[in-house]
């Protein structure tokens, strides 16, 4: 990184506002992104998350707001735009040519340095090094998308920006470009922006996430902030004979520092009013004659609270 | 390879790649010649500047028909594909781009019009009985006036096909074709007043293809990467 940029964020967007024929899509979008994170953007369709990105490389102009990548603006730097990787999902391949052919063009189009040695080891990561002569067009989609993956990490981007990667991948192939992401972040030591509709995966690999819904920012947080903090601290109890639920969790529910119980599986969900109360919580059970095979601190999922802030944003909110 | 090089190259690996395209190319740079020199050797009789005249009059809208014809791989397809988003992300000016895919459409199309040009000779000479002469001005016609006038083609057609929407650049696309073939077949007929080719002829055709070559890039400078994203299909 150039001295003078240390400390810029990777991201940087400020009150970025956009509308489409009268329709407003982005309204004062605010949020950053810090070096070597893997950020996820999500939101559902058409919630402005690709207009994001467009607006980000440089693609859309924005009508109010800053926008900046590595701490410059992509529309006016074709130099900047060296430095940032990119994958739409129509890959950015042509069918015509070979995986190599492919990955040769861009080699050139970014003055990529040593180009075929930088191919042969993308071509290896990807697992296509045996494919490397075929036409692309006789790929499959998983087969592209890790082409695509190659291509837009091809040039040692700072900055990658990878728009629903696993959109229309098999559950295999998924996995297989999760675990590609985390690679070359790892590997490669690049900021990587996720946008994707698999919260799963994005609760996987993403450290930080925002929500967008209704054009405005909802959520953005670190995953792990996120998914704690859901008002109240909850367990997980499993008791051994799932048909004492009910009765153990009447006798839970009037205890003082219980504020909630419901039946969950082949337990008790408790929601308490101090996380301190669990032992206190077993101790009650057991006392009372139920058998416990497992405790557990219960977190919301990311996909809780993801259909919690959109469907605030669908009820107006 | 400078980066006009390395997009130019692409392009035209593409198109040689392109089936359809390029059995187009060559039926029509072969059936067209011939269906031509059918009436130039009835009609020319044993005028050599006649023939010259008729010759190059067939070349040129052969040419940027073949500028066309390689425009719908080299940017429309892109568009269609949505890869042209990809392309517009990397370290290039949206003008460099531009340029690189209208050398990348006019070198192929320039060679097919090329051997069109050596067919139509070939036939007329074949049915005249009579070889055609190496007129000076026609070969300062194919090797001079063709490739600007396909290079104008290819850059106006590709900026139109960049900024305009699939449904419009099918209209078009027929609006360019004639109105190509109209404007030269008026420039021929205004200048030269009757069958021939002159001094005169070429330089106008000349001046007039490099006006659309300037008007081109002043078009392509005026497309917007917002623009050829928001027609995206």
């Amino acid at each position: 990184m150039p001295e003078e940029e240390a400390g810029v964020n990777a991201v940087e967007v400020r009150g970025l506002s956009r509308s489409f024929d009268g329709r407003e899509i982005l309204r004062d979008v605010s949020f950053t992104v810090g070096h070597g994170e893997i950020f996820g953007y999500l939101g559902p369709n058409g919630a402005g998350k690709t207009t994001t990105i467009r607006i980000l490389l440089g693609l859309l102009a924005s009508d109010a707001g800053e926008v900046r990548v590595l701490g410059r603006d992509l529309a006016a730097d074709d130099d900047a735009r060296a430095r940032v990787g990119v994958l739409f999902e129509n890959n950015g391949l042509a069918d015509r040519m070979s995986a190599v052919g492919n990955l040769a063009y861009y080699a050139g189009l970014y003055g990529v340095d040593d180009p075929a040695e930088r191919i042969d080891e993308l071509l290896a990561l990807v697992g296509l090094a045996d494919r490397r002569d075929d036409l692309v067009g006789t790929f499959s989609t998983g087969m592209k998308r890790k082409l695509g993956i190659a291509r837009a990490i091809l040039h040692r981007p700072e900055v990658v920006f990878l728009d629903e990667p696993s959109s229309g991948l098999d559950p295999g192939a998924q996995r297989m470009v999760r675990d590609l992401i985390v690679e070359l972040s790892r590997r490669e030591e690049m900021t990587v922006f996720l946008n994707s509709h698999h919260l799963d995966e994005v609760q996987r690999v993403c450290s930080t996430v925002a929500i967008l819904a209704g054009g405005r920012i909802r959520a953005f947080d670190s995953v792990a902030n996120l998914t704690a903090a859901s008002g109240r601290p909850a367990v997980t109890v499993s008791l051994a004979d799932p048909g004492d639920r009910a009765r153990a969790c009447e006798t839970v529910g009037g205890l003082p520092y219980v504020m909630g119980c419901d039946v969950n599986g082949d337990g008790l969900l408790c929601t308490l009013a101090d996380p301190g109360a669990t032992p206190d919580l077993v101790t009650a059970l057991v006392g009372a004659g139920f058998r416990i095979e497992e405790v557990r601190r219960s977190s919301r999922s990311l996909e809780e609270i993801y259909l919690e802030h959109v469907g605030q944003a669908e009820g107006g909110a | 390879m400078n980066t006009l090089g390395v997009i130019a190259g692409r392009e035209m690996r593409l198109a040689l790649r392109n089936r359809s395209i390029v059995i187009t190319a060559l039926i029509f740079s072969v059936w067209f010649p011939v269906m031509s020199a059918l009436g130039i050797a009835a009609g020319a009789g044993g005028d050599a500047a006649a023939v010259a005249g008729a010759i190059a009059a067939i070349i040129l809208p052969v040419g940027v028909f073949m500028g066309y014809l390689f425009c719908a791989d080299a940017f429309l397809r892109e568009k269609r594909d949505g890869t042209i988003e990809t392309l517009l992300c990397a370290p290039v000016s949206l003008h460099g781009l531009w340029e690189g895919k209208a050398l990348g459409v006019a070198v192929p199309a320039y060679l097919t019009t090329l051997l069109s040009a050596a067919v139509t000779i070939a036939a007329v000479s074949t049915l005249s009985g009579t070889p055609v002469a190496a007129e000076p001005l026609l070969l300062l016609h194919i090797a001079a006036v063709v490739p600007v006038w396909i290079a104008a083609a290819a850059g106006l057609i590709g900026a139109a096909q960049l900024a305009l929407g699939m449904r419009e650049n099918q209209i078009l696309g027929f609006i360019f074709i004639f109105g190509f073939i109209f404007l030269i077949a008026g420039l021929q007929g205004i200048v030269s007043g009757g069958p021939g080719i002159s001094v005169m002829t070429e330089a106008v055709l000349a001046a007039v293809g490099i006006g659309l070559l300037a008007l081109a890039r002043v078009i392509a400078g005026k497309v917007t990467k917002e623009r050829i994203v928001r027609t995206i299909p």
